[in-house]
């Protein structure tokens, strides 16, 4: 009996270590996309447009992070708002408002609130991180689409998870694991939002899209485009650079 | 001998045991005061709710850009994207006979800050003397004075004061996303701390001069989302709104006037519910009583039969006795409603008037957002006295049917030989 169990529990190890070689690990395809604008340490500058039904503007942005959990992020232009400056640190936000010169911390209530005005929402700065924590990810497709070959890596969220999304799929070009676009879906498993990336290019040294787009599902015409201008990774910052103090300087 | 002796021996069979009488029809009295009390309170606590979610904050009648509800986007404001004369809109409306007052709000999101907490807030912006006229919620602050226009002054509940931990005089910061895509943001200071009771508002709403508001949101001074209309009295406010309806159509606004019936219809099912509970409340107490006035009459006529026997000797016609019995009760009844209008005025008067505080008992009661303050008040209703006159005079004469037919049957010989 005892011998047969182990049998049994041999080819049972076989088996997943067989289709494990075979299949790529969903959860290293994720990491790495996440690692794509981080690296260790980054500095950089970008432009975000935003397109709604009412307004539209451009927004310049200087930004600097450092891992996963420290990031800060200054607006240069329009002139309305220069210096106005979101600090994120572990799970915490900060905005200075140079206007005022008052630094608020967002209450949690407003995580899900939209960012700057923008599509992307407060959450969506500290909550990438996390990914790997909340949801359980697991590779649903492997092959052609639209002429290129990609993975599909779906996260739904854990039974214990505080997320907004119901489902989330990833598209990753196999040739060079770098993220086309990726799916938001709410609760009902309606599609919520989009996000697709483009014009892939060399940016600080790393093979990167340069545009994230992204667009909410019940307003088509309505999008942010958030545009990486510059960028160098690795660059000397530590965990003090990402104080109060640093939010608060205006430049 | 009068031609109908019937009525008067009715009558004067009360005097036979006046004790008797009057312990019936005492007990036909409470009941008549209990149907009154407990229908005038059942009223008096249905108004409290319908005035306070229509009176407290949100007024009688809402009048808004067409595409406001429900999504009450920042953009939707009276009039579009140009706004509206207001000044000449709020006349207008002013000019309908049910309406009293009326007065235009702008409504935003935003945070309010102060040091290391911030609350999500629900910003309101108001004309201060127009907002007093229309709502109650800032009649009585509990500390401190209305914001004044450009002075960068807001008020703000009692208890997102408590979360932030400021008081009159201190300042807070308050961001709003502007109707640009712009992040308004500026210092206030607090004028004025309110309490409405609902625990929601007081700590979320924020309340600032509409310019001031306007200012933060970038939104122009011709542009505002609500004309929030008091009525005289919850009631009108239906035929009010379609006064209102015709009267706004020439000015090609494509606005939605909506009455309170149509933006809270939950209170006025709550309200129709309890109406709906005045019929049993009239069965149980009266039916209760019927049993009571049937056992005296009972025994009334019982203790007459020789009497009731000699008259049916002497030639009166059974249905003759049958007339005593009933001309009995109604008289009866009639004592009945004096004793009830004795007890049931003076009390209803007291309670309409100066409704005893129940706080002791129990504290504010608030749903769907209505505020029930707990105090004994009473309602009057003309009809629901009437009604229970009619109820009480209809108590007595079914209770007296079946002691009447008894009587009418008395066997007048075998009951004159003692039998």
């Amino acid at each position: 009996m005892t011998r047969r169990l182990a049998v049994l529990a041999a080819l049972v190890c076989v088996a997943t270590a067989g289709s494990a070689q075979a299949q790529p690990d969903p959860l290293e395809i994720i990491n790495k996309v996440q690692d794509l604008y981080r690296g260790d340490s980054s500095h950089g500058t970008a432009t975000m447009e935003i397109v709604t039904e009412h307004w539209s503007r451009e927004v310049t942005i200087e930004s600097w992070s450092l891992g996963e959990d420290h990031s800060l992020m200054r607006i240069l232009a329009p002139a309305k708002e220069a210096g106005s400056a979101t600090l994120m640190a572990d799970d915490d936000i900060w905005n200075y408002l140079p206007k005022v010169d008052r630094t608020i911390k967002l209450p949690a209530a407003m995580m899900g609130g939209s960012w700057m005005g923008s599509h992307f929402t407060n959450d969506d700065l500290i909550q990438e991180s996390r990914l790997v924590d909340d949801y359980d990810i697991e590779l649903t497709f492997d092959g052609e689409r639209d002429g290129a070959r990609v993975w599909e890596v779906t996260l739904t969220p854990k039974f214990d998870a505080a997320v907004v999304w119901g489902r989330i799929e990833y598209i990753i070009r196999q040739a060079d694991a770098l993220p086309a676009s990726v799916l938001y879906y709410d609760e009902d498993g309606e599609l919520a939002r989009s996000m697709v990336w483009s014009e892939y290019e060399n940016i600080g040294g790393r093979m990167m899209p340069r545009l994230m787009n992204m667009r909410p599902a019940d307003k088509p015409e309505e999008r942010t485009t958030f545009r990486y201008e510059e960028m160098e990774f690795d660059v000397d910052v530590d965990e003090s650079f990402f104080s109060l103090r640093t939010l608060q300087s205006r430049r | 001998m009068t031609e109908n002796p019937w009525p008067r021996i009715g009558w004067r069979n009360l005097a036979r045991h006046r004790k008797r009488t009057v312990l019936t029809a005492l007990g036909l009295a409470v009941g008549y005061f209990a149907v009154i009390f407990m229908i005038g309170w059942a009223e008096g606590l249905t108004a409290e709710m319908v005035e306070n979610a229509t009176g407290l904050v949100s007024g009688q009648i809402e009048i808004h850009d067409d595409e406001y509800r429900p999504e009450r986007s920042l953009y939707d404001t009276i009039g579009g994207r140009d706004g509206t004369d207001i000044a000449r809109l709020l006349d207008g409306i002013a000019a309908d006979a049910g309406v009293v007052a009326a007065a235009p709000r702008v409504y935003a999101g935003g945070l309010v800050s102060s040091g290391e907490s911030t609350s999500a807030g629900m910003l309101m912006g108001i004309d201060p003397t127009r907002e007093r006229s229309v709502s109650r919620f800032l009649d009585e602050l509990v500390d401190g004075e209305m914001p004044v226009s450009g002075r960068n002054e807001v008020a703000i509940g009692v208890e997102m004061a408590r979360q932030l931990e400021v008081g009159v005089g201190d300042e807070v910061v308050i961001v709003a996303p502007g109707a640009d895509g712009s992040m308004g943001n500026d210092l206030y200071a607090v004028a004025g701390i309110f309490r409405t009771g609902i625990v929601e508002l007081d700590a979320a709403q924020a309340v600032l001069p509409i310019p001031d508001l306007q200012a933060l949101i970038t939104l122009d001074g011709g542009r505002i989302h609500e004309i929030a209309v008091a009525t005289d009295g919850p009631w009108v406010a239906d035929d009010t709104a379609g006064r209102l309806v015709s009267a706004l159509a020439p000015r090609d606004l494509a606005v939605e006037v909506a009455s309170w019936t149509e933006l809270n219809p939950v209170i006025l099912d709550f309200v129709v519910l309890i109406d709906s509970f005045y019929f049993l409340i009239f069965a149980i107490v009266f039916g209760i009583a019927i049993f009571g006035v049937a056992n005296t009459m009972l025994m009334a006529t019982y203790e007459r039969r020789r009497e009731i026997a000699v008259m049916l000797a002497l030639g009166a016609k059974p249905r003759s006795i049958v007339k005593t019995v009933l001309y009995e009760a109604v008289a009866m009844s009639g004592v009945a409603l004096v004793f009830g209008l004795a007890i049931s005025l003076p009390l209803m008067f007291w309670w309409n008037v100066a409704p005893p505080d129940l706080s002791r008992l129990y504290g504010n009661i608030s749903m769907n957002g209505a505020l029930i303050r707990p105090v004994l008040r009473v309602e009057w209703n003309l009809a629901i006295w009437m009604w229970g006159a009619v109820a009480l005079v209809a108590t007595a004469l079914l209770a007296a049917l079946y002691p009447a037919a008894r009587a009418a049957r008395v066997p007048p010989a075998d009951t004159l030989s003692g039998l």
